[in-house]
């Protein structure tokens, strides 16, 4: 019936998730559990792949924003990569890129974590 | 006899003689001709005082007795039940019958019983022709008798041979009693010598011998019914033995002078009777001392069948595994267990005790490495059976903590393991095969009730939140606007259909004087009741704040302070509102991380006005005002605003593919002449006929505004704009945050 999963990789002290289907109101509870185990585990550097993620709904969405801030408290950062236009988008609409640090790349993320980067508000928006 | 001479047709006969009426008006008849035939020879034989010729004696006389006997055999075996009765009832059966035969055999011997002191049995010496007449008539009723002992012992001994019989123990039954009759006419045949009659019998006593061990019905006996037995095989044994010397002596010669074949089928009757109350006596005699344990064995599983019956009855998960451990403790299989079950509710795979029953007071987890024993039997699917469990590394129990034996089984249940059952005894090697099997026998039935109740609290469940949602979606519904307003120049049409769940779509118009109408489209992200909610609390926000600070970035921000203090972490609102100025006609709008409006004016293809917003309730800080990106428009007759939420751009069809802002904007390309109630009309038209079914997947919310009439346009540009290629659409004046990838 779930059509969703996440699968846990390790690259130095980042936890890399990578998601793989669709991400909504059902299956975000996976997700959740996948998030509470790392920060169970102190790990607190996690980087999510969704180069196989299929679709995301807005509350797939809500998983992210429930734990970033305990995670930039302790130090650390979730940031997000590899986006498959369609889920971009979803992300785009809702202004998730000026909250997170959503990267075309793994090798990108895991630089800006080398670098220790966040993403940098815009000034002023557009007139 | 009568067997090897029925077997052609066995099975017909067999069904034919079941009908009683049948079986006496067929055979009766046949039997009382023969029998006064065979009295008549023995007469004629007597006043003659020759024996008849060889052939005389065998063609007729021998074929008449074989047919005469096999007919009473008939009768006799379709009056007999087949099951037969108790093993008590046949041995008592026996014995009287035996006895009586005996008694009037002797009555009959004492009539006209030659005088004392002459020695001569009734017969010529060298001829065996009857002397007198009283020899006669002794002869065929002594052999009558005899036969009819015979056939009864046979018939009344079928019943405990043939218990729990098969189809080669029927097989052998029947072998052994055409294997006796055919002995006895060889007998009668060829008159044999020692040697060679002793051959003859070697297979019916074989024969008899391997049915004489078929008594496993001793099992099933209680220890006072086996000692019952016991006397009445040795009662049954006597009294059969009485009868066969007295068959032998001093009736054998009138028996064997009616017929040496019946008087040797007669003889191998009681001898197999005589060897069956022996063997039956000995078996009883080695049982006697394990009934006990038998019984007990016995009694533990039936308890464990009639707990299992109360297993299936309970419903309640928690009482349920009370009574899962329970029950191996009160059948005496264990002394102690316990349920481990992976904590759900925690979302954790890690087992927990949910139930613990028995000798082991202490939480078990203190006593052993419960995950570790649990991993291993899950991944086993086996019983894992730790003969010596203080030995065992994973187990930390001292001696005084009663844990012997552990054994652990697996509750599977289609194909999956629910939870493992843990199971001890005080002593080491405390359980036998026959409690692995019990137990595991037990845990199946277990893990099938465990099934049932998690499926049932899942449909309870289900139950809840569906009522639930019905209340969400009827809260959600009071807080659309149940009128639109009629507004001069302005022209409002707005639909919202919520979808199975609750997504939390939400519209609403609010004039605030008669130059004002603020709007507002907006999508609860969260889950249920929560989001409904939410709306309402949006509504709250809308209809009060709306009034004081119609300007929409300061509305917008203000909702975001009210709103972020108070959803949850994992909420959030996407909102477009915006607020029509009628005097100035113009549109200042501004969008919260909603779907873009598209602005559909008369002489320009349609526009996604993707304008830069966080949505509601995701930023706690200044980045929501910083990104926050109003625009306004001078508002053109005939300009159309279509507001929508995601419903409409995420509706799939069967093959899963999105409907998509492509589709939409190429259908307001074609449409672009359109009114409002026609475009909000094709466009829940277009959708419907894209999915290929009437229900939606999520709710949708189509709200279009159109600025006075459309004027009449030249048709040439008309079909100019119609044929554009769509992908010249051009994206908004005002600069999207980041191309879209789907427009």
């Amino acid at each position: 019936m779930s059509n969703f999963s996440v699968a846990f990789r390790r690259n130095d002290n980042i936890q890399i998730l990578d998601l793989y289907g669709e991400l909504d109101a059902h299956t975000a509870p996976e997700l959740e559990a996948a998030l509470q185990q790392c920060l169970r585990e102190g790990r607190y550097q996690i980087l999510v792949n969704g180069r196989n993620l299929d679709y995301i709904s807005s509350a797939g969405l809500g998983v992210f924003m429930a734990y970033i801030e305990e995670i930039r408290e302790k130090g650390g950062d979730l940031k997000i990569a590899e986006l498959k236009p369609n889920v971009y988008n979803v992300f785009d609409l809702l202004g998730f890129p000026l909250l997170f640090d959503i990267v075309n790349t793994e090798a990108e993320a895991l630089e800006r974590f080398a670098r220790q980067e966040r993403p940098v508000p815009p000034t002023s928006p557009n007139p | 006899m009568a067997r090897h001479l029925t077997l052609p047709s066995w099975q017909q006969t067999e069904v034919l003689l079941q009908h009683r009426r049948t079986r006496w008006a067929l055979l009766l008849p046949f039997f009382g001709a023969g029998y006064i035939l065979t009295v008549i020879f023995h007469v004629l034989t007597w006043q003659s005082g020759k024996p008849a010729s060889p052939w005389v004696q065998v063609l007729y006389y021998d074929g008449l007795v074989l047919l005469t006997y096999s007919a009473l055999w008939l009768l006799l075996w379709g009056e007999t039940r087949q099951r037969g009765t108790t093993p008590v009832r046949t041995f008592w059966n026996l014995s009287i019958a035996a006895l009586l035969a005996q008694g009037a055999g002797l009555l009959l011997l004492q009539i006209g019983s030659p005088p004392e002191g002459t020695t001569t049995s009734g017969f010529a010496y060298e001829t065996g022709v009857p002397l007198t007449l009283v020899t006669v008539v002794q002869m065929n009723a002594l052999a009558l008798l005899g036969a009819l002992l015979a056939f009864w012992v046979l018939l009344q001994l079928r019943g405990l041979v043939l218990f729990k019989r098969t189809r080669q123990s029927e097989r052998y039954w029947r072998l052994m009693l055409g294997s006796m009759a055919l002995s006895a006419l060889l007998v009668d045949w060829l008159d044999p010598s020692e040697p060679v009659l002793v051959l003859l019998l070697v297979v019916p006593v074989g024969l008899m011998l391997r049915n004489a061990f078929r008594v496993s019905w001793i099992l099933y006996l209680t220890f006072r019914q086996k000692l019952l037995n016991l006397g009445l095989s040795i009662l049954a044994a006597g009294a059969l033995s009485a009868t066969l010397a007295f068959v032998s002596d001093q009736a054998h010669a009138y028996l064997w002078h009616y017929s040496a074949a019946l008087s040797t089928f007669i003889s191998l009757a009681l001898a197999f009777g005589i060897l069956y109350q022996a063997t039956t006596f000995l078996s009883l005699l080695f049982h006697l001392p394990t009934t006990g344990d038998f019984q007990r064995k016995v009694d533990e599983l039936a308890a464990l069948h009639a707990l299992m019956q109360l297993v299936r009855q309970v419903f309640d998960a928690e009482r349920l595994a009370e009574t899962i451990v329970r029950l191996p403790v009160e059948a005496g299989v264990a002394q102690s267990a316990w349920l481990a079950l992976p904590d759900l509710q925690r979302g954790s795979l890690r087992p927990q005790v949910v139930a613990q029953w028995g000798l082991i007071d202490t939480p078990v987890d203190t006593l052993l490495d419960l995950e570790a024993l649990y991993q291993e039997t899950v991944t086993r699917r086996q019983p894992l059976l730790l003969e010596q469990a203080l030995a065992d590394h994973r187990v930390r129990a001292r001696p005084d903590h009663s844990l012997g034996t552990l054994l652990a089984v697996p509750l599977l249940a289609r194909n999956e393991v629910l939870g493992v059952l843990f199971v001890a005894r005080e002593v080491a090697y405390g359980f036998e095969q026959d409690d692995v099997e019990a137990i595991t026998v037990f845990a199946a039935q277990a893990a099938l009730a465990l099934d049932n109740a998690q499926l049932l609290a899942e449909r309870l469940e289900k139950e809840r939140l569906a009522r639930e949602l019905a209340i969400a979606r009827e809260v959600q519904r009071r807080l659309l606007p149940q009128q639109i307003p009629r507004l001069p120049n302005l022209n409002v049409v707005a639909t919202s259909i919520p979808a199975q769940e609750v997504g939390g779509d939400y519209y609403d118009l609010l004039p605030l004087d008669d130059n004002y109408l603020a709007f507002i489209v907006a999508d609860v992200a969260g889950k249920g009741t929560s989001a409904a909610f939410y709306m309402a609390e949006l509504q709250g926000i809308f209809r009060s704040l709306s009034r004081l600070t119609p300007e929409p970035t300061q509305f917008l921000t203000h909702a975001n302070h009210a709103l972020a203090d108070t959803l949850e972490r994992t909420a959030f609102i996407s909102a477009v509102y915006g607020v029509f100025d009628f005097k100035a006609a113009t549109l200042t709008l501004a969008r919260a991380g909603h779907t873009p409006p598209v602005l559909l004016r008369p002489d320009q293809p349609p526009r996604l006005l993707r304008l830069q917003g966080l949505g509601l309730g995701l930023d706690r800080s200044g980045l929501f005002l910083q990104t926050l990106e109003p625009c306004t428009l001078t508002l053109m007759p005939g300009d159309r605003l279509i507001l929508y939420t995601d419903g409409l751009i995420e509706s799939r069809n069967s093959y899963g593919e999105p409907y998509g802002y492509e589709r939409l904007l190429q259908l307001l390309t074609v449409h672009a002449d359109q009114n409002a109630e026609a475009l909000h009309t094709l466009i829940l038209e277009a959708l419907q006929q894209f999915t290929g079914r009437p229900v939606y997947d999520d709710d949708l919310t189509l709200v279009i505004f159109q600025w006075q009439p459309i004027p009449a346009l030249p048709t040439e540009t008309n079909r100019q704009l119609a044929d554009k290629p769509l992908l010249s659409v051009e994206p908004s004046t005002l600069q999207p945050s980041r191309p879209s990838s789907d427009t």
